[in-house]
C-alpha cells in the first residue's frame, strides 16, 4: 500500500502545473484553426490576425479609432488625375524580416503577385477590378471573353494584354515612389490598399525561395493558382513587428523584430494556437495558460466567465463589427418547382413569384420580426442595433433613421392592404430558409412564422433549415423568397456594403431581383466622388440611401451581437477595432 | 512462421485497393455541386463555384477521377490535404507520432488495469469485489468519453491545476519552434530523452496522464468483462483442478497457468483497439488540444476532403493490418501450442 502512495504523491508533484504566462509572452487561444499565411491567399480572420503582425501595408488602421489611419510604410500619398492615379511615398530605412531593405521594388512585386495569381477564394477580385480591371485571374476571364473554342494564338493575345495591363498598374517612378494606375475612378482603392493582402512581401527573398519571379517570363504558371501550396503559405518576410518562427499545425510563434523601423514592441513572444473546444479554452483561461481565448456568445461569457478570477471582459456599448445581417425578400422568386413557394399563386397554399413586389407585405413582415426579442433574449442586450446594411462606426451610417419594430396591429393592417386585400382574404404559404445550424437565424425565422402566423390562421410559414452548400446555392439561383443572411466586410469602405446590399447588380441585392433605378443612379454616382474632399458628399448619400432603403424595404436588418475581449486581467492594451482581424496589433500589447 | 507472415503482408495493397474503391464510389453519390461547396468557406467564394468545379475535375466521372488520384499516388504524392493546409503525408508525419504517443500512453494502463481487475473479479466471483467491479466496469462503459474528458479537463486542471492540455506547454512551444531540438521520432517522451532534454519528456507526460486517465476509465471496462469470462472459464477446466490437486500454490495455478489461457480473447480484442487508437481518438484529441489523427480525419469526412479522406483511409488500413498481424504473433508467444504453417 505505501508503495501505491509513494506513487501517488509522486504523480501529482509532477502534475502541478505552473500557473501564468511569462511576462514578455502573449498567448492566444482561438477557435478557428488557419488556413493560409499567404497575404495574397488568405481571407480568414484566423489567418490574418496573423499576418497583420507580420506584414505591413502602405497605410494601416489607427489602433482603436474608427475609420482613421496612420501612414506605415508609405510617408505621404496623392491621389492624381481625378482619381485615376494615387501616388505613394515610401518611408525610407525599413528592413524586412530577412534584412533586405525595404524598396518600391517590393511594392511593385507584392501588388503584381496579387494580380497575376488571382486566387478564386481570395480577396485578389477586388484589387483586379481596381487595377486591370478584371475581378477574375487571366484564364478564366480569356474563357469568359473568348469563349470555350478560342484557339492557342486568341488565348495568347489575350493573356499577353492582360499582361500588359499589369504591368502597366503598378509603376515605380523612383526608389521611393510608387505609381498606381486605376482602371477606372474607385472609391474604394485606398481602403482596400489596408487589407492584408496588400502587405508588402519580401521580392528578393519570394523569388529566392521559388515563388513567382516578377517578370513575364513564368507568370503564365501563377495565374489562378492556389498559392497554399507555394513558400509563402507558411513562411514569412514582411516588415512588420513580429517575425514569423514557425507554424507547425495548430500553432503559430511569432517573435518581435528586432530590426523593427517603429516602436519595439513590449510581447517578445506570441503563441496563437487553434483550441477548438471551448471548455478547455476557458480551462485554460482560468489557470493562466492563455492570456486571451475566444468564447462564442454573450449567454457563455455571463454564466460562465465573469466569475473567473484574475479574468477580464473587455467590452464598450459603441464597439461594433464591421457587417450586417438582413432578412432578404425576394422580389421575383426563380426555379422551376420551386418548393419555397407552394403553389406559386395567390391560393392560400403558396405566394405568386413576385410576392415581396408588393411593398406592403414587406411592411408586414418588417413589422412581425420582434427586434426587441432579438437585442434582450438572443444577445442578452450586448447588442448594435442596426438602421440600415452598414456598420454603425462607420462613414454614411445614419443613426437616426428609425428602425420598425414589433408591431402585429400595423402587419395586420398592411397585409389588410396588400395585393388588393387578397392576401388576408386567400392566405398563402411559404418558406423561410436558414442555414443549419445558425441559431441566430433559426431564432428570426421562428420569430416571423409565430407573429406573421398569429395575425391570420390562413397565414402559414414552414422554416426549413438547408445545409451550408444547398442554402448558398439556392441563394445563388435567386429561388429563396425569404432568408436571413450576414455580410462582413472586405475592405473598409461603405461601399463595400452600400453596393452589394442595394444596387441591382450588387452581388446580394442581385439574388433577391432587387432593382431600383434610383439607387442604382445614386450609387453609381457617389463611386465617382474619389478627390478626398468629395468624401463627406457621397458619405451624405449612403445616409439618404439609407432613408430611402426604409421607405423602400429591399431587406430587414436586425441587430448583431456587439463584440467582447476575454483576456487574463493583467494584459494591457487591448482594444477593439473592428477591420483588425486580431481586434488589436500584438505590439501594442503589454503586461502589469 | 515466416511465410505466414509474408502472404499476410502481401495482402495489404489488396486491402487498401478495396478500401480505395469504396471511399472514391462513395464520392460519387455526391453531385458536384455538394463536392464543390464542401470548398466553400465564406459567402463570397458562392461566386466561384463552376470555377472549383473545373479545378478540382469534380465533374468528371468516377474513373478519371480514380486514375487521377491512383496516378498520383503511385508517384509518392498524396496529394493535399484541405483541412490541415499542407500535404497529407507532411500531415501524417506530424499527426501519425501524436496519436501513437497517445495511443500507447492509454493503451498500456488499459490492458493492465482490465486485465487485474479481471483476474481480480474472476477469482472473487460473486463476492463483494466481484460485485463492486461490476457496477464500475458498468459505469466506466456507459460514461460517454467527451464527459469524462471535460471533467478531468475542468476538475483536475482547470480547478486543481494538476497536470495540462496539449502536448507542451506554452513556454516550450515557443522554445522548440525556433530552437534546434530535433524530431527523431515525433514523441515528445523518447525525443526528450534523445535530445538529452529531460525536462520535456517529462512535460509529455505530464501531459498525457489526464488524456489516457480518461481512455482507461472509459475502456478498460470492456477489457476486465473479457477478462473475467475467459477467466471464469479457464478455471473451471480439468488442467486447473489437476494443478490444484497437485499441490500448487493458488497464486501459481491462477496467475502462471490459468491466466495465460484466459489472456487470447483479451489480445484478440486489444490488437483492433490498439489500431483503433492510433487512429486517433477524436474527442479526446478536441479535448485535451491534442493534435492527432482522429480529428484531421472527422473533419475531413464532414468537408468532404477526400483527398485527405483517402489518404487517412489508407493508413487505417495499413494500421489495422499491422495490428491484426501483431495479435497473431502474439498469440503464439502466449500460447506456444499456436503454429501457423
Amino acid at each position: 500500500m505505501k508503495k501505491h502512495l509513494f506513487a501517488v504523491i509522486a504523480l501529482a508533484a509532477l502534475g502541478v502545473a505552473s500557473a501564468a504566462t511569462p511576462q514578455d509572452t502573449y498567448v492566444y487561444m482561438q477557435s478557428a484553426v488557419f488556413d493560409s499565411l499567404d497575404p495574397v491567399q488568405a481571407y480568414d480572420g484566423a489567418s490574418i490576425g496573423v499576418i497583420e503582425n507580420v506584414y505591413e501595408t502602405l497605410y494601416s488602421f489607427k489602433r482603436d479609432v474608427p475609420g482613421e489611419y496612420e501612414p506605415t510604410l508609405a510617408t505621404s500619398y496623392e491621389v492624381k488625375n481625378d482619381g485615376l492615379t494615387y501616388v505613394y511615398h515610401l518611408r525610407k530605412g525599413v528592413q524586412f524580416h530577412s534584412g533586405n531593405p525595404m524598396t518600391c521594388r517590393d511594392v511593385e512585386y507584392s501588388i503584381e503577385r496579387i494580380l497575376v495569381t488571382m486566387p478564386g477564394d481570395s480577396g485578389a477580385w477586388f484589387y483586379g477590378d481596381a487595377l486591370t480591371g478584371y475581378g477574375n485571374d487571366a484564364m478564366t476571364e480569356a474563357k469568359k471573353a473568348l469563349g470555350e473554342n478560342a484557339s492557342q494564338a486568341e488565348i495568347d493575345k489575350f493573356l499577353d494584354a492582360y499582361w500588359q495591363k499589369i504591368e502597366d498598374s503598378v509603376v515605380c517612378d523612383d526608389l521611393y515612389t510608387v505609381r498606381f494606375n486605376l482602371a477606372g475612378p474607385d472609391v474604394a482603392f485606398f481602403a482596400k490598399m489596408l487589407f492584408t493582402a496588400a502587405g508588402v512581401v519580401d521580392s528578393k527573398w519570394a523569388i529566392a525561395n521559388g515563388a513567382w519571379s516578377g517578370t513575364e517570363d513564368d507568370w503564365k504558371d501563377w495565374i489562378g493558382v492556389d498559392l497554399r501550396t507555394g513558400y509563402l503559405h507558411n513562411h514569412a518576410s514582411g516588415t512588420g513587428p513580429y517575425v514569423l518562427v514557425k507554424w507547425d499545425d495548430k500553432n503559430i510563434v511569432a517573435k518581435a523584430f528586432d530590426g523593427y523601423w517603429g516602436e519595439k514592441p513590449a510581447i517578445k513572444n506570441v503563441l496563437v494556437q487553434a483550441v477548438e473546444e471551448e471548455a478547455t479554452r476557458l480551462e485554460a483561461l482560468r489557470r493562466g495558460d492563455a492570456d486571451r481565448v475566444d468564447v462564442n456568445d454573450w449567454a457563455t461569457v455571463n454564466a460562465k466567465v465573469k466569475q473567473m478570477s484574475g479574468v477580464k471582459v473587455w467590452s464598450d456599448p459603441a464597439w461594433s463589427p464591421a457587417g450586417a445581417h438582413v432578412v432578404f425578400f425576394n422580389f421575383n422568386v426563380q426555379g422551376e418547382s420551386n418548393p419555397y413557394i407552394g403553389s406559386g399563386k395567390l391560393d392560400g397554399n403558396g405566394i405568386p413569384r413576385d410576392f415581396f413586389s408588393d411593398i406592403n407585405v414587406r411592411k408586414a413582415f418588417a413589422y412581425s420580426l420582434d427586434q426587441d426579442a432579438i437585442y434582450n433574449d438572443i444577445y442578452e442586450g450586448k447588442a448594435a442595433w442596426y438602421t440600415m446594411a452598414l456598420p454603425p462606426t462607420w462613414p454614411g451610417y445614419d443613426p437616426d433613421i428609425p428602425i420598425r419594430k414589433l408591431d402585429l396591429d400595423k402587419a395586420e393592417a398592411y397585409f389588410k392592404k396588400a395585393w388588393g386585400g387578397k392576401v388576408w382574404e386567400k392566405g398563402f404559404r411559404v418558406t423561410i430558409t436558414h442555414n443549419a445550424g445558425n441559431t441566430v437565424r433559426q431564432a428570426v425565422a421562428e420569430m416571423l412564422k409565430a407573429n406573421i402566423e398569429s395575425i391570420n390562421p390562413k397565414f402559414k410559414i414552414d422554416v426549413v433549415p438547408l445545409q451550408w452548400s444547398d442554402y448558398l446555392k439556392a441563394a445563388r439561383a435567386k429561388s429563396l423568397p425569404v432568408w436571413p443572411l450576414g455580410w462582413g466586410a472586405d475592405y473598409a469602405d461603405p461601399d463595400n456594403f452600400i453596393h452589394p446590399f442595394y444596387h441591382s447588380e450588387g452581388s446580394l441585392a442581385k439574388r433577391q431581383n432587387f432593382k431600383n433605378p434610383e439607387f442604382d443612379k445614386l450609387i453609381e454616382y457617389a463611386r465617382t466622388l474619389v478627390r478626398p474632399d468629395q468624401q463627406e458628399e457621397r458619405f451624405a448619400i449612403y445616409r439618404k440611401i439609407g432613408r430611402m432603403a426604409y421607405d423602400v424595404i429591399p431587406n430587414v436588418p436586425y441587430p448583431r451581437q456587439s463584440p467582447f475581449i476575454i483576456t487574463r486581467d493583467n494584459l494591457q492594451g487591448v482594444y477593439y477595432n473592428s477591420m483588425i482581424s486580431g481586434d488589436f496589433y500584438w505590439k501594442d500589447l503589454s503586461k502589469k | 512462421m515466416f511465410n505466414y507472415i509474408t502472404r499476410r503482408l502481401l495482402q495489404i495493397p489488396v486491402v487498401l485497393f478495396v478500401l480505395s474503391l469504396i471511399i472514391m464510389g462513395l464520392m460519387q453519390l455526391l453531385s458536384p455541386e455538394q463536392r464543390a461547396a464542401a470548398f466553400v468557406t465564406s459567402d463570397k467564394q458562392i461566386e466561384n463555384l463552376d470555377l472549383i468545379i473545373e479545378k478540382y475535375h469534380l465533374r468528371e466521372g468516377f474513373v478519371v477521377q480514380y486514375k487521377l488520384w491512383a496516378g498520383e499516388v503511385l508517384r509518392g504524392n498524396l496529394g493535399f490535404s484541405r483541412i490541415s493546409k499542407e500535404p497529407v503525408l507532411t500531415t501524417i508525419r506530424k499527426r501519425f507520432p501524436a496519436s501513437m504517443e497517445l495511443a500507447l500512453a492509454a493503451f498500456v494502463p488499459i490492458v493492465l488495469v482490465g486485465v487485474w481487475l479481471g483476474t481480480q473479479a474472476a477469482t472473487h466471483r460473486d463476492s463483494l469485489l466481484d460485485q463492486l467491479l461490476r457496477v464500475v466496469a458498468i459505469v466506466g462503459w456507459s460514461l460517454p468519453t467527451f464527459v469524462v474528458a471535460i471533467w478531468l479537463v475542468a476538475w483536475i486542471y482547470g480547478g486543481l491545476g494538476w497536470f495540462g492540455i496539449g502536448r507542451l506547454p506554452s513556454s516550450l512551444l515557443i522554445e522548440l519552434a525556433g530552437g534546434d531540438f530535433k524530431k527523431y521520432t515525433g514523441l515528445f517522451t523518447i525525443d526528450g530523452l534523445l535530445n538529452g532534454r529531460l525536462d520535456i519528456t517529462l512535460e509529455a507526460l505530464k501531459r498525457l496522464v489526464l488524456p489516457a486517465a480518461a481512455l482507461v476509465i472509459v475502456v478498460s471496462a470492456g477489457i476486465m468483462r473479457v477478462m473475467r469470462s475467459s477467466m471464469l472459464d479457464e478455471l473451471g477446466k480439468d488442467y486447473v483442478r489437476t494443478a490444484r490437486a497437485k499441490g500448487l500454490a493458488e497464486k501459481t495455478v491462477v496467475y502462471k497457468h490459468a491466466r495465460r489461457n484466459a489472456l487470447i480473447p483479451v489480445i484478440t480484442m486489444a490488437g483492433p483497439m490498439l489500431g483503433r487508437m492510433i487512429g486517433g481518438i477524436v474527442v479526446i484529441e478536441l479535448i485535451f488540444n491534442f493534435p492527432g489523427l482522429g480529428e484531421w480525419a472527422a473533419k475531413a469526412a464532414l468537408q468532404l476532403d477526400v483527398t485527405t479522406l483517402l489518404a487517412f483511409v489508407m493508413l487505417i488500413g495499413l494500421i489495422m493490418a499491422v495490428a491484426n498481424l501483431l495479435v497473431d504473433i502474439a498469440y503464439v508467444v502466449v500460447d506456444p501450442r499456436i503454429r501457423y504453417e
